[in-house]
């Protein structure tokens, strides 16, 4: 099952049940309601949550980043086969590079090191405004800032009037207020977008 | 030529004046538009309003006097003045205030930036030649009507297009005529977007059935004929695996669900 592509054909027959022999597989809709109210863990008042970190990628060992939290604060995060990595679109471990910025939750090790459940990337959240289009660039004004958003052909999203999401970006318009998902290119005014929600007229 | 130029020039920095007063003292907003100007930094939260409001009034003032007859020296020598405090100001609100609004010449947000100065120092600019002035600007148009209304026309247009608050009637109507025209962004990409299944999967029963057990983010994602197959990291109690879900991708229909144990130890 180390080929990737095998154990993608094994999941598919797995959960469209094309094989039905998959030992020990459990059909998600019966487990028992129990599971689903697992119990939170509680937190103090005022503390932080042990289970998130944010900063910068300072340096990168092995599947281990070193980070700087904007507190100064600083963090190792684990990252396994089992953490999700964003980096614009769903990725691997390995497109985490030094200097990226990050959030990460996942569960603290009695080391203190996050043992990371996902990971986000670069990822930002702008509400702006559309100044401008070219070809595959949208032109922002954020907080009277310029920025650059990069559409991404086969990854960018558009959510217009909060309908499903489609591809179809001919809708914006210019001087219209639209929120931007994506994942910065770090330090520089730029965003790769992934999402952009927008009211169609 | 000179001389016209010269009798000409208090008109153009008057109306300007005059518009901006008309901002200040007559505006529906008048409170909102003075806290978010520059202004507020400058003299306080409490005085901003009041502040403001001088400001307009000696603008109504100063525009009155440079427009009605007669013309003189020490009109020109206070627009000067004015002018030349203006851009002090712009430089003040750029340095300690950036985020905030020039509160100028409309109630729309506009930063300052390189217009806001291009505009003030084109001001200063006319303000400072209408020092020269020979007479009244009426006589100087009645003498060479054609070529003074075409100078004010050149002027009003040049300051239009330095004022990022009118962008709203000519620079993004002709963006959008620009994009109406080439369509930059109208390419056609096949393929539905993850965005779009993940929207379908959160609200489904199945996902949430199991929320309580999965762990991380998307970690994969494919298409296998008409589904699209989503994984994501599981933990039951101890035990490591991987939810897979499979959703139509026609946006319609069942949602498959399946629990699949780890069958390899789940570290890197």
């Amino acid at each position: 099952m180390n080929n990737p592509l095998d154990r993608r054909r094994f999941l598919t027959s797995a959960v469209l049940g094309s094989a039905g022999v998959v030992a020990g597989a459990t059909a998600l809709g019966s487990l028992a309601p129990e599971a689903v109210a697992a119990p939170m863990p509680k937190l103090d008042k005022n503390g932080i949550d042990p289970n998130f970190a944010e900063g910068r990628i300072t340096a990168i060992n092995g599947s281990m980043l070193m980070v700087t939290a904007s507190d100064r604060s600083f963090h190792r995060i684990q990252l396994t086969k089992a953490t999700s990595v964003w980096k614009l679109r769903p990725t691997t471990m390995d497109q985490a590079k030094v200097g990226d910025g990050l959030y990460a939750r996942g569960v603290r090790m009695p080391d203190g090191v996050l043992a990371a459940d996902a990971l986000w990337l670069n990822i930002v959240n702008l509400e702006a405004h559309i100044v401008s289009m070219g070809t595959n660039v949208l032109h922002l004004d954020h907080n009277g800032n310029r920025l650059v958003g990069h559409v991404v052909p086969g990854t960018t999203a558009a959510v217009y009037n909060g309908t499903p999401a489609v591809r179809d970006l001919s809708m914006l318009q210019v001087g219209k207020h639209a929120q931007v998902i994506g994942a910065w290119r770090p330090d520089t005014n730029e965003v790769d977008i992934a999402t952009v929600y927008a009211a169609a007229a | 030529m000179l001389q016209t130029l010269a009798a000409l020039a208090p008109l153009p920095v008057g109306v300007l004046l005059l518009l901006a007063s008309r901002v200040k003292l007559l505006g529906k907003n008048t409170p909102e538009v003075a806290r978010r100007s520059a202004l507020r930094k400058l003299v306080g939260d409490e005085r901003v309003v009041g502040a403001y409001r001088a400001v307009g009034a000696g603008e109504l003032v100063l525009g009155a006097l440079l427009v009605l007859p007669p013309s003189s020296v020490v009109e020109a020598a206070v627009a000067t003045a004015a002018c030349a405090g203006l851009l002090g100001y712009l430089g003040y609100a750029r340095l300690k205030a950036p985020d905030s609004s020039c509160g100028c010449l409309s109630e729309k947000v506009a930063p300052v930036r390189w217009r806001s100065f291009a505009r003030a120092a084109l001001m200063l600019v006319t303000a400072a030649v209408a020092l020269g002035a020979p007479g009244y600007w009426l006589g100087a148009i009645a003498d060479r009507p054609l070529a003074t209304v075409g100078l004010l026309a050149g002027w009003f247009a040049l300051a239009s297009a330095l004022s990022a608050e009118l962008d709203g009637y000519w620079l993004v109507p002709l963006r959008r005529l620009r994009v109406r025209l080439s369509h930059p962004l109208g390419k056609f990409v096949p393929g539905i977007p993850l965005e779009s299944t993940m929207d379908i999967l959160y609200r489904s029963a199945e996902y949430r059935s199991a929320v309580g057990l999965i762990r991380s983010d998307v970690l994969e994602w494919w298409d296998e004929g008409t589904w699209r197959i989503v994984t994501f990291a599981a933990r039951n109690g101890d035990e490591h695996g991987t939810a897979v879900f499979a959703v139509p991708l026609a946006g319609d229909g069942e949602i498959k669900a399946v629990l699949v144990p780890a069958d390899e130890p789940v570290a890197a």
